[in-house]
Parts: structure tokens; sequence; C-alpha cells
């Protein structure tokens, strides 16, 4: 078994004193960055960026120190949910459905020690998932060439489009925003400049920390400013603060579902933990029987999401470590700072870096680990931290913020830029373009363009290239599947209602 | 409205980019594809989803996960920008520690601190996250005018 014999080594890795102590550190600022309002994994991700830079992180270790924020940033977004019913990151909305009102019936504490259980869970599924696929995927990309590889991208964004629910268009449009983004700057293969207007500062291209800042933290900096109005005062948790078996055991079997599908969730590229949480939690609803309290504070309401979600965060490692190509906004993040140690992410990492990827997968067990432990009798210290108000909170973001963009190039130039890209993200956002959508064509962008302009010079100009392979005339019907999907469900929706008017 | 509005700015975006590419020509090539072709490719889908979305608007308005922005928001929102646009053409020039403390003093007072407040959190944050980043994190920032005192 040789996957046995690397996950060992993995270890090796991940349990070094300072890769350790690291994932130690990447948990605690990871549960206060997830549970924490306008914070989420995206800008926490991006904003330690510079700083594993500045203090000279091997790959490894900086690699290990986003995973473990990530991880405890799903692990922190229910607590806000929970307590506030105010969801602390994206993925924890549907926590809000049943946590708040369990906290409401003062089982505040029970509330948080099951959804951490079930986030323990989630996450140790998926890692096991990681293990027996990741390696499987990436022998089998190997054999992947050019036109495969754009062909695979053109289902990323595909997928992102047809599966983000019911604005297919406005995704779309997004992420074809984000690959014109990735445009800006100097054309690789000619050194023609593109898109920079004569500015020095867009030479090389808008950096990936100062789109990611832009948009996820200037944006929500507006957004909570907006909603200064309205106040709202964190239930004391209170009560019997751990779960009993009994409790334990009535949702179990939610558990394991959920794990599964969220682990699928998160392979998929682009559909990560918003709506794998979703879907595990639609899911159980049809499950339960009739007499189900979802929505009044079901435990299995509970359950689903926060394991689907951590299930979700783990998976979407597969995509990005096996295919190089992000399975989330996080990942897709945590690509932008491979790249930046000029490690490229892709079936041969397996191959030349297995300390890499075996050390951060090793290190999503520990850190799993490390937060279950945490999360239990530590709880009542986080659940101070949402009493800090905002007027000292976001002038802290705000500033880490910039500090965070200016460390790339040290210019302020980028600071500008920054508040730009804010600013139309904000639009954006108002006008219910998901901000992800960009984020992931951004990135996938330069990787999209150098394979297909690959692939059509290996072919000499010949678009045949593009469907000459099993692999990619798989993947083109994969693409029409997935384009198709929406118009289906648009067409279903309108047959629904013209069935249902005639009733009326 | 607002998302016609948006859209009819992304379709005329579009074409002036559009007209930009066009003259995007490698002085050598090598290969097929030039450097203006994937870019073009995308301006056309881009402007196509942006011409869908103006002609039908109700299309996609289904539910809004945001709520309408309230209009005694909107100075709010451009002081708000004011001042991060002031942070950033402050940030060399006065120094971080300096432009920070200003700027903290103005976002707290902006999200509803207290004047007292304000002034603690402004020095607190403008004098403890240059020490942090600067000392301990080794993430170079400018002292601006300070750089006088530090010899």
């Amino acid at each position: 078994m040789d996957t046995l014999q690397y996950l060992g080594q993995g270890f090796g890795v991940a349990l070094s004193p300072n890769n350790l102590l690291t994932a130690l550190a990447g948990t605690t600022i990871g549960t206060i960055v997830g549970l924490l309002p306008g914070l989420g994994p995206i800008n926490g991700v991006a904003l330690l960026i510079p700083v594993a830079f500045a203090l000279g992180l091997p790959p490894e270790t900086a690699l290990i120190l986003l995973a473990a924020v990530y991880l405890g940033c799903e692990y922190g977004g229910r607590i806000s949910s929970i307590l506030l019913n105010i969801p602390g990151e994206a993925s924890a909305v549907m926590t809000t459905l049943d946590g708040y009102p369990l906290a409401r019936q003062g089982k505040a504490g029970i509330a948080l020690s099951i959804s951490a259980w079930s986030s323990f869970i989630g996450g140790f599924i998926a890692t096991v998932g990681v293990v027996i696929f990741a390696p499987l995927l990436a022998t089998w990309a190997v054999s992947f060439g050019p036109a495969e590889y754009f062909m695979l991208m053109v289902f990323a964004t595909a997928c992102l489009a047809g599966m983000a629910g019911d604005k297919p268009v406005k995704t779309a449009v997004a992420v074809l925003i984000g690959l014109m983004l990735s445009c800006v700057g100097i054309d690789a293969n000619s050194g023609v400049y593109r898109f920079t207007f004569g500015s020095l500062g867009l030479s090389d291209g808008i950096q990936f920390v100062v789109l990611v800042l832009g948009l996820f933290s200037i944006s929500e900096i507006l957004t909570l400013l907006e909603r200064t109005h309205h106040g709202q005062k964190a239930i004391k948790a209170s009560g019997r603060m751990l779960f009993n078996m009994k409790e334990g055991a009535s949702v179990f079997a939610t558990n394991l579902r959920s794990g599964v599908l969220g682990f699928t969730f998160g392979i998929l590229p682009g559909a990560g933990a918003t709506l794998a949480s979703a879907m595990a939690y639609m899911t159980e609803k049809r499950l339960a029987s009739k007499d189900n309290r979802f929505g009044n504070g079901d435990l299995r309401g509970l359950a689903a999401p926060e394991t689907a979600n951590s299930a979700s965060a783990c998976g979407s490692m597969v995509p990005m470590l096996t295919l190089g190509v992000p399975g989330s906004g996080t990942t897709a993040v945590m690509m932008g700072a491979l790249t930046l140690y000029n490690i490229t992410p892709g079936p041969l990492l397996f191959q030349n870096q297995p300390d890499l990827v075996w050390g951060l997968i090793a290190s999503l067990f520990i850190a799993n680990v490390i937060l279950i432990v945490m999360n239990v009798p530590m709880i009542k210290v986080f659940t101070r931290v949402l009493e800090v108000p905002n007027w000292t909170l976001v002038p802290a973001i705000a500033i880490i913020t910039s500090i965070g963009v200016y460390a790339v190039h040290a210019t302020t130039f980028d600071l500008f830029l920054m508040i730009g890209i804010g600013v139309f993200g904000y639009i954006l956002r108002k006008l219910d373009f998901p901000l992800s959508g960009v984020l992931l064509g951004f990135i996938l962008g330069g990787l999209m363009e150098s394979n297909l302009r690959r692939a059509l010079s290996i072919s000499n100009g010949d678009l045949g290239v593009l469907w000459a392979s099993p692999i990619s005339m798989t993947l083109w019907a994969l693409v029409a599947f997935i384009v198709a999907l929406p118009f289906w469900r648009a067409w279903r929706a309108r047959k629904r209602t013209a069935t249902m008017l005639p009733d009326a | 409205m607002y998302q016609r509005l948006f859209t009819g700015f992304l379709l005329v975006v579009c074409a002036v980019l559009g007209w930009m590419a066009w003259g995007l020509e490698a002085p050598f090539s090598y290969e097929p594809v030039g450097p203006r072709a994937y870019p073009l490719l995308l301006l056309g889908l881009i402007a196509a989803g942006a011409l869908l979305l103006f002609v039908k608007p109700a299309l996609e308005g289904g539910d809004s996960a945001e709520p309408p922005l309230p209009p005694i928001m909107i100075p709010k929102l451009l002081l708000c920008l004011a001042l991060l646009l002031a942070l950033a053409a402050l940030f060399e020039r006065l120094g971080f520690v300096l432009s920070s403390i200003a700027f903290a003093y103005g976002m707290c007072r902006l999200f509803g601190g207290r004047n007292l407040q304000a002034v603690v959190v402004a020095l607190v944050l403008g004098i403890g996250l240059y020490f942090l980043f600067d000392r301990i994190l080794d993430v170079p920032l400018p002292l601006g005018v300070l750089a006088a005192l530090e010899n």
C-alpha cells in the first residue's frame, strides 16, 4: 500500500513541531475569522498569504496554515449562526435555520457541541475521501494534454453557472468578468500589453491578493456599514454544554449521509460549501418523517449543513491538488498562494512534491482533531469574541486588509486598485452577481487561455483538437448537460406553475 | 432598473474594450492564436449575457439575496469610500502609523463609536498593528514623516 506509506510520511511532515504549531495557530485564527460576521475563509486565507511570505514559511507550512484556517472557518461560522442568527460566513447560512431556534429554547450549549461534533465527522469522512480519491485522480490526470485541460476548465466554469442555483446567466457573466480580468497585463506568449491603459501598475496584471481583498473585504465593509442600523444581541450559551449519547445517536445517520454528500459537492469544481450545506439540509428534510421539527430547532437540521460544509471544504482540496482546478473560492486563493511559491498545482504535484501534498492531507486530520478538542471546552472564549463591537472590528479589518495589499508590491497603486475593485464588487453583489464566480474565473483565466493556445499551437490552429480525445469528448458532453440543466429547471418550473394555475 | 443601468454600462465597456482588443497584434508571431482572440471571445460572451439581462431584466430578478439600499445610507457609504481613498493616498506620504490612526478614528465614528472610544481604538490599532506587522511579522510598512524620529 503506497498510499498508507505516503500518508505516514505526510504525518511525519505535519507532526513536526513547527507545522503542528502552525496548525494550532491556523485553526485558532480560522475559528475567530469564521465566527466574525464580515470575515470569511476567503479573506482570512488571502490576508495570511503576505504574512506567510514575510515570515519565510516553507510552502508546505504555508499551505498547512491556510488549510487550517479554512477548516477553522467552517467550524467558526456556526457559532454566530447559532447565537446571533447571523451566519459568520456564507456556508453557515443553513445553520441558522435550526441553530438559532435551538439557542432560543435554551439549548445553545447542546447546539454548539453537536454542531462541532458534526463538523468533525464531516471533516473526517472527507479527509478519508481525499486519501482514497486524490492519488487515483492524480494518476489518471497525468494523461491530460492542453486540450483536455482547457475543456476541464470550461467544465469547471460551466459547473459554477449551471449549479449555482437560480441565477445561471448572472453567474456566467460573473465568471466571464473574472476570466476577462485575468487578461489584464502583459501577455506571456507574445509580450503584448493588454488592457493596461498605459499604467505601470497594471503591466504585470492584477495581483490576485488585490482582487480577492477588494472583492471580499472592501465590499464586505460597505455591506456592514449599510447594516449598522439594525443591531442584534447574542444569546448567552447556558445550560448543558455537551450533547448526550441519545442526541448524538439521533443525528449519526444524518452525519454520515451529509458527510458523503458534502465531499461529493466539494470535489465538483465551483460548487463549494454553500451549495453543499443547502443540499444536505434539503435532503435531510425530505428524508425525515412527517412529524419533523425542521426550522424549529431540529438537531438533524443543524447537523446536516455543518457536516456538509466541513466535508466540502476538505473535498475541495481534491481538484486543487490533483487537477490544478480549485473546488471552491477559498481553494482558488490557496492555489494562488501556491503559484506565488512557483508551484503549479496539478497531477505532477503528487510525484514531485509528495511532502507538500501528503503533509497537507495529514494536517487536515490533525487540524480536525485540534478543532474538536478546542471547540468544546473553549466555546465560552470564542463566544466572547462576538461581543467585540463593529466600531472596533471594522477599522481593524480595513487596516489589516490595506496592509495585506500593500505588502504584495509596496505600491499605493494597489490600494487604489483594491478600492476600485471593491466598489465594483459591491455593485455586483447588490445586483446578485456572485463574487465567488468572479474570483474563480480570475484564477482559472490564465491557465485556461494558455492551455487553449498551447492546444491550438500543437494542432497548428485546427479547432478539431478540442474534441479529438475521448476525455475531452466526455467533458463536452458533461458541459452540454450542465448548461442544459438550468433551462430544464426553468422549463419544469414553468410547467408546474401552468398546471397549478387551473386549480387556483 | 439599477440592473438595466449596470448591464447597459457593461455593454458599453465591452464595446470599448472590444475596440481596444481589436488593435492588439503581436509584432512577431510563432503561434496560430494571437493575443487578441481570447479576450475578444470573452467580451463577446459577456456582451451576450449582458444583452440578455438588459432586454429581459425580469429573467433573474427573482428573490434578491441582498436587501435594497436605504437612501439615508448613501452619504455614509460615500464617506466610507472617501476615508478608504484618503488612507490609500496618505499611506506612504504620512506613513502607516499616522494615516491609519486618522483613518481608524473616522471609521470608528462612522460605525457608531463614541469620541473617546474612537480615540482609543485609533491609537491602539495604528501603533499596535505597526508593531505587530512591521516588527514581529516582518511585513515592511512605510514610516513616512515619522521616519525622522527613528534615529
